[in-house]
């Protein structure tokens, strides 16, 4: 799945998870934490994308990304996309 | 040191806030069906559960704490919103402030229902259900959501967990840990694995009204083959009486006593609720002839009721009025004890007894039994009894303001 696609998974996650956001703009450049999400709801969102993608990477895997453009990004590259 | 209720939030069968609990105790409305709530499907070719269950609570949280708080969480929230304005603890320090949730095990329903959803992709269980399936999910909900920061708890005693939270509470105020403690008997909400195993052990009906839910549970009557589980929830507020108005105090905890009876099952032990009492009423300064209320266990089921029959026997209370909460709300087991408190209470600042429904032909007429008309009684000493599985008999003494 490509990057372009994921991103558009996590923000409907994001929306779903924190419903504060729901009409909110969230850009790539966006980073999570910023966005007043917690690591808790952080853990939930991403963990809800990987089933739609169909991924199954441990959680530790995933902390290198400094924001949702680079969290899409490595997903992507994860699911050989 | 004298210990007085000062708020009562409560939910049932008939809705959410005091009116509609006033309304269910004293107009005794049939609130008996069919359990329907997902996961409370009986097994094949069996008669369905029958019970009470509630209708949706208010929304107390915000949405993205609501999207997954439990359902008991969300009764507990709506109890705890009614206590917290009734009682005025806004004007109190967060910190003087302490929450004893009554109950464990509270959200099995929904656990079974996650365990079921995820069985075959285990792999993406939501992070959050490593602290939902904790009972102390309800302590961070009420806490985040209301400023309490003395202690939060949960305390267990099955059917009597309310009556030992509410021992709990006395002993934090007595110490001095808290000026006020807010007591939740939080919504037990059990799924069908419960419910089936308290059926088979005999203790839920009832069989014999399979097709009448509203005649089928009859606490105290000779007809009685069961409890019948009901949704239910309650919170109280508890303050030293010195601290306080003599106004805003709804009723006394005079004495208490909790008895480990030395039995694991469910089979209850006279003696030991006999010796309960008499704790509860040493503590209190009185004698069983001073009682004039008593708002039984009474679930229900043969042994328990005939049980507590020979207790009130021992002890003397044929003079004493007698009803059982649970002929109208069901049995919410862990939250029992803490609606029956709300129920005494509000017996005493109306000045009548409850009906009991259904109590048509009393197991024994040697005592006063009110029936399902109701009576109109000034309670002065009320004593409330609440037993649970794992051999626990409590007994409480609540004295008029």
């Amino acid at each position: 799945m490509d990057s372009e696609r994921i991103f558009g998974l996590l923000v409907a996650q994001i929306r779903d998870t924190v419903p504060d956001l729901e009409t909110h703009p969230i850009a790539r450049g966006d980073v999570l934490a910023d966005l007043g999400v917690d690591s808790m709801e952080r853990s939930e969102i991403i963990l809800a994308a990987l089933e739609e993608i169909g991924l199954k990477v441990p959680m530790v895997d995933l902390h290198g990304p400094r924001n949702i453009g680079e969290l899409a990004e490595l997903l992507a590259a994860k699911s050989g996309g | 040191m004298d210990i007085a209720f000062t708020g009562i939030g409560v939910g049932c069968g008939a809705g959410h806030g005091k009116p509609a609990f006033r309304h269910a105790l004293f107009d005794a409305p049939d609130l008996f069906g069919v359990l329907r709530r997902e996961g409370r499907e009986s097994p094949a070719d069996t008669p369905p559960f029958l019970g009470v269950e509630m209708p949706d609570p208010p929304d107390i949280l915000p949405p993205r704490q609501a999207r997954t708080a439990s359902f008991s969480a969300r009764a507990a929230l709506s109890s705890l919103a009614e206590v917290w304005d009734q009682a005025g603890l806004d004007a109190i320090a967060p910190n003087r402030i302490g929450l004893i949730v009554a109950g464990t095990n509270l959200m099995a329903r929904e656990q079974a229902l996650a365990l079921r959803a995820y069985s075959d992709r285990l792999v993406y269980v939501p992070p959050r259900h490593g602290h939902m399936f904790l009972d102390t999910d309800i302590c961070g909900l009420c806490t985040a959501a209301f400023a309490i920061r003395g202690f939060a708890r949960t305390v267990g005693a099955a059917s009597a967990s309310g009556a030992v939270a509410i021992i709990s509470a006395t002993e934090a105020l007595r110490a001095g840990a808290v000026d006020a403690c807010i007591v939740i008997g939080a919504m037990q909400d059990p799924g069908a694995h419960d419910l089936q195993a308290l059926r088979a052990m005999g203790a839920m009906g009832a069989p014999h009204f399979a097709d009448q839910p509203g005649r089928a549970c009859r606490p105290m009557d000779r007809d009685h083959d069961g409890f019948l589980y009901g949704e239910a929830c309650a919170a109280l507020v508890l303050q030293r009486a010195g601290d306080i108005d003599d106004g805003a105090i709804l009723g006394r905890l005079l004495g208490a006593g909790q008895v480990a009876d030395g039995t694991r099952g469910p089979e209850p032990i006279s003696a030991a609720q006999v010796q309960a009492a008499e704790r509860a009423l040493a503590e209190a300064g009185l004698t069983a002839a001073d009682i004039d209320y008593v708002n039984g266990h009474a679930t229900g089921t043969p042994a328990g009721d005939a049980t507590e029959i020979e207790t009130y026997r021992t002890l003397g209370l044929g003079h004493a009025r007698i009803n059982a909460t649970k002929s109208i709300t069901g049995h919410p087991l862990s939250a029992a004890a803490v609606v029956e408190v709300a129920a005494v209470l509000m017996q005493m600042a109306e000045g009548r007894l409850h009906p009991t429904r259904n109590l048509e032909t009393p197991l024994d007429a040697d005592f006063g039994w009110v029936g399902p008309g109701g009576a109109t009684h000034a309670i002065n000493h009320a004593l409330k009894f609440s037993f649970g599985f794992g051999g626990i008999s409590t007994a409480l003494i609540i004295g008029a303001p």
